[in-house]
C-alpha cells in the first residue's frame, strides 16, 4: 500500500454514467492483484472530503485502469478529470481473489462488478480456462461487453434482463444450469447486493466454494475508521476494506 | 528553526500535534504511511472494557467538507487494546493516549485504573462526548455536575494525567470544562463530533440508525474553534484544540486563540500521512511569520 500520485492518460465516457479511467501509477500497477482496490482523491478538494474506493479493472504496468459509474458528487467530479489530471491514488488496498491453480472457477459479475472479475479473468485467464458469467438490466448496463468478449475464457454466459444481449433474464436465472453443466470448484462473484443474496441461496446446495468480493462506502480504505463495516453471518462486523474485500459467502449475513 | 514544542505543564511533547480518537485506529494501521515518532502523541481508539460491535451500517456520511459517522465506539475491549499497546509501543516510542469509554460511572473508572497500570501509557483522556452511544446523542459531557462527579471518580483511581473530552453539544461547554477543572483534571480537549442529522428524502428516513450522528471535518473548524477560545478564557488547565484541522495554519488558528496543543482527525482518513504533513507545515508558517515558539502566540488574540 503507498501513495501515489497518478496522472491520467485517458478518460473514456462509456455512455449511461459509466466511465473508463486509464492511469499512469506504476507503483500501484506493479502491486495491484485482482480483488484489490484503490482510494482516489481529486487534490486539493476539500469537498468531496473522503476519497473514492474504485476497484481495478486491469494492471499493465505502469498503467492501472479504473471502471465506474458516476453514482454522486466524487464520482461526477472524477469523469470530469482530463487526461493530464493528476489523482491521488492510494493503494493497492485490501485482500485478492485467490489463484487457486488447477481449481474450476466460475466467474459471476453482475453490472459494474465486472470490474474484479475482468481483471482476474486478464490476470489468470492465460494460465487456464475459466467461465465467466456476465448480467445487466441491458446493453446500457454493459458497455464494457466488448472488452469481456476479448477475454480468455473457456466460456462466456451474458444474461440481459430486457434480452438485448445474450440469454434474457437475470444471471441468477441461469445459474442453477451453468453450475449443475458446468461443475465449478469454485465461485468468484461481484455485483448488487440484492443479486448477490440471491446468489448466496443458489449457490447453497453445491459443493462449491464461493468467494465475493463487496463494495461500501468507505472512509479511509485500510482499517483505520471502521465505516465500511458488514453485519456477518454470527453478528459481528467485518471491515470490507480490511477483512475484505473478499470473503467467503457463507461468512455474510445476506439480506432477506 | 522554530520550537514547536508544545508544554502541556504535566509534560512537554516534541511538537502540537497529536491525533484524535477514533480517527488513527490503534496507531498500526498507519504505521506505513510514516514514522508516528514525528508526531507529538497519538490518541487510541475509545476503548471500553468488553469489546463491542458497533453500530449497524451506514456508519458514515458525507457532507460538504464533513463526515457524519456513528461508528458507535466499535472496539475489542481492554485487554485486546493492551495488547495492541505493548505492540505499537514495541515499534515506536510515540506517546500513547487511551482514549477511556463506559457504559456508566463504574466501568470509566475501571478502564481509566487498567490503563493507568501501564508503562507503555503515557496519558489518560476520558471521552465523555461521543454522540453514537446514545440514542438522540446523550453524553455525560452535556452535564457539568455529571461530569465533575465522574472526573473526581476516576482521578481517585489514576496515577497518570487526566484529559478531559468536551462536547460541543453541551447547552454550556465553558460550565461544563470549569466543572471538569475544579474536578481535577489535568487538560481538556474540545471538541468531540458535533451533533448532526442526515435524512434519506427518497426513503423518508434518517441515513443513520441512530438517528443523529457526529459531524467533524473542516466544515466544522470556525464552529469549534469559537468553542475552545471560549473555553481558554475560563481555563486555568491546558486546552487541546480539536475540530476541523486540515492544515498546519488551521493548527496555529488553534494555538492563537489559547490552546497548547491540537488534535488532529478526520484529515487522518483523507490523508493518511496527513498529520505528519500538519508537523511540517506548523514548522514551515512559524518560519514564515517568523514565531520561534509556540508561547510566543498561544492566546495572543487581540480581539
Amino acid at each position: 500500500m503507498q501513495d501515489e500520485r497518478g496522472l491520467i492518460e485517458e478518460s473514456r465516457d462509456l455512455g449511461n454514467g459509466y466511465h473508463l479511467l486509464k492511469v499512469a501509477a506504476p507503483r500501484t500497477a506493479e502491486a495491484a492483484k485482482p480483488g484489490h482496490f484503490v482510494m482516489v482523491r481529486i487534490l486539493p478538494a476539500l469537498d468531496p472530503l473522503l476519497r473514492r474506493p474504485l476497484g481495478i479493472l486491469d494492471a499493465r504496468p505502469p498503467y492501472i485502469w479504473l471502471y465506474y459509474q458516476v453514482l454522486g458528487s466524487g464520482t461526477r467530479l472524477l469523469a470530469g478529470q482530463r487526461p493530464g489530471d493528476s489523482l491521488d491514488i492510494l493503494g493497492p488496498l485490501g485482500n485478492t481473489f485467490p489463484e487457486l491453480p488447477g481449481q474450476r472457477v466460475l466467474l459471476i459479475a453482475g453490472g459494474r462488478g465486472i470490474v474484479p472479475l475482468f481483471h482476474y479473468a486478464r490476470t489468470y485467464g492465460e494460465r487456464r480456462p475459466l467461465l465467466l458469467l456476465y448480467g445487466g438490466r441491458g446493453k446500457a448496463d454493459l458497455p464494457l461487453l466488448d472488452r469481456v468478449r476479448s477475454l480468455r475464457l473457456e466460456r462466456l454466459f451474458v444474461f440481459s434482463e430486457d434480452g438485448a444481449l445474450g440469454q434474457q433474464g437475470r444471471l441468477s436465472d441461469g445459474l442453477e444450469k451453468i453450475v449443475r453443466d458446468e461443475r465449478p470448484d469454485v465461485t468468484m462473484s461481484c455485483g448488487p447486493e440484492a443479486m448477490l443474496a440471491a446468489l448466496a441461496t443458489l449457490l447453497k446446495p453445491f459443493p462449491t466454494r464461493d468467494l465475493v468480493l463487496l463494495e461500501a462506502r468507505m472512509g479511509c480504505g485500510f482499517g483505520a475508521c471502521q465505516g465500511c463495516a458488514v453485519r456477518a453471518a454470527d453478528g459481528s462486523y467485518r471491515r470490507v476494506c480490511d477483512e475484505g474485500p473478499v470473503f467467503p459467502m457463507e461468512e455474510i449475513q445476506w439480506p432477506t | 528553526m522554530a520550537d514547536l514544542s508544545a508544554d502541556l505543564g504535566f509534560c512537554t511533547l516534541k511538537n502540537p500535534v497529536i491525533t484524535a480518537s477514533g480517527t488513527f485506529g490503534y496507531g498500526e494501521e498507519f504505521l506505513p504511511f510514516y514514522d508516528l515518532d514525528s508526531l507529538g502523541a497519538i490518541v487510541m481508539k475509545g476503548i471500553f472494557r468488553e469489546a463491542r460491535p458497533g453500530n449497524p451500517p451506514p456508519r458514515l456520511h458525507e457532507s460538504p467538507a464533513g463526515l457524519l459517522n456513528s461508528i458507535g465506539l466499535a472496539g475489542p475491549g481492554s485487554a485486546a487494546l493492551q495488547e495492541a499497546i505493548r505492540r505499537l509501543h514495541a515499534r515506536t516510542p510515540v506517546p500513547i493516549i487511551v482514549n477511556v469509554c463506559g457504559g456508566d460511572d463504574d466501568e470509566f473508572a475501571e478502564v481509566a485504573a487498567i490503563f493507568s497500570a501501564m508503562d507503555e501509557v503515557s496519558l489518560l483522556e476520558l471521552n465523555i462526548s461521543c454522540p453514537n452511544v446514545n440514542k438522540g446523542g446523550a453524553c455525560p459531557a452535556q452535564d457539568a455536575g455529571h461530569t465533575a462527579r465522574l472526573v473526581q471518580r476516576v482521578k481517585k483511581g489514576i496515577h497518570k494525567p487526566l484529559i478531559v473530552k468536551l462536547s460541543p453539544n453541551a447547552a454550556d461547554i465553558v460550565g461544563v470544562a470549569q466543572a471538569a477543572q475544579d474536578a481535577g483534571a489535568d487538560a481538556l480537549s474540545l471538541v468531540n463530533t458535533f451533533l448532526g442529522l442526515a435524512v434519506d428524502l427518497e426513503a423518508r428516513r434518517p441515513v443513520f440508525a441512530n438517528v443523529y450522528a457526529g459531524l467533524s471535518g473542516p466544515a466544522v473548524k470556525p464552529l469549534a474553534l469559537r468553542l475552545v477560545r471560549e473555553v481558554c478564557l475560563k481555563a486555568y488547565v491546558p486546552v487541546i484544540g480539536i475540530g476541523g484541522i486540515a492544515s498546519g495554519r488551521d493548527a496555529l488558528d488553534y494555538i492563537l486563540v489559547g490552546a497548547s496543543a491540537v488534535q488532529v482527525g478526520t484529515v487522518n482518513f483523507y490523508d493518511p500521512a496527513g498529520a505528519a504533513r500538519i508537523v511540517a507545515e506548523i514548522e514551515a508558517e512559524m518560519v514564515r511569520l517568523k514565531i520561534k515558539s509556540l508561547s510566543e502566540i498561544r492566546g495572543k488574540l487581540q480581539a
